[in-house]
């Protein structure tokens, strides 16, 4: 999808070798793993927890320019949805190439109804708009 | 970096950030980096977690 998944945590790159190595679960992950051993990453991005020197379960999309464009962060014990992120992943990508659309909660997949041209003819509208397609 | 001290924000430039990683697919150590994504127009997405030997 034109895409790099990296995992982040503070651990070194050695143990995330030896999980990877030990844990069954991880046979079939394919990303690369990494070491943020001074948690300088972690901090930049609003996850580091000085408490325990770990890193929440944050998870950030960012363009091929550079810019950050997505953030969600959940706190230890909540697991992430992969469908959500999937789905903010690809209305980002979507959005990239059709700038003057905007996709609304419901959007999933490309040919789910978007928003065009959101301007001052929308407010109080967007049910309408919506409706139309 | 200790102008995104109090975390970036959504719309920023991500700092020119470079981390060491291993990778599967290579079974080797290797480098993560944010300027080489940018040179090879690549679209990234950081996924942080607590801890190896955890769920994630």
């Amino acid at each position: 999808m034109g895409c790099d998944i990296i995992t982040v945590s503070t651990d070194s790159e050695h143990v995330h070798l030896a999980w990877r190595k030990n844990e069954k679960e991880l046979a079939d992950v394919k990303y690369p793993m990494a070491a943020d051993k001074t948690g300088e990453t972690s901090r930049a991005f609003g996850v580091y927890d000085p408490a325990s020197g770990r890193a929440l379960r944050g998870t950030f999309i960012i363009n091929p320019h550079g810019v950050l464009l997505n953030a969600d962060i959940s706190f230890y014990n909540l697991g992430r949805n992969i469908d959500e992120l999937l789905r903010r992943f690809k209305a980002s990508l979507y959005m990239a190439r059709k700038t003057n659309e905007v996709c609304p909660s419901k959007w999933k997949d490309e040919g789910d109804a978007t928003l065009k041209n959101p301007g001052a003819q929308m407010v109080g509208k967007v049910h309408e708009a919506l409706e139309k397609k | 970096m200790t102008d995104f001290a109090n975390g970036l924000r959504l719309g920023q430039k991500v700092p020119d950030l470079s981390l060491p990683t291993y990778d599967p697919v290579t079974d080797d150590f290797g480098t993560f980096s944010m300027a080489t994504q940018i040179e090879n127009k690549r679209w990234t997405v950081l996924f942080f977690y607590p801890g190896d030997f955890t769920f994630v």
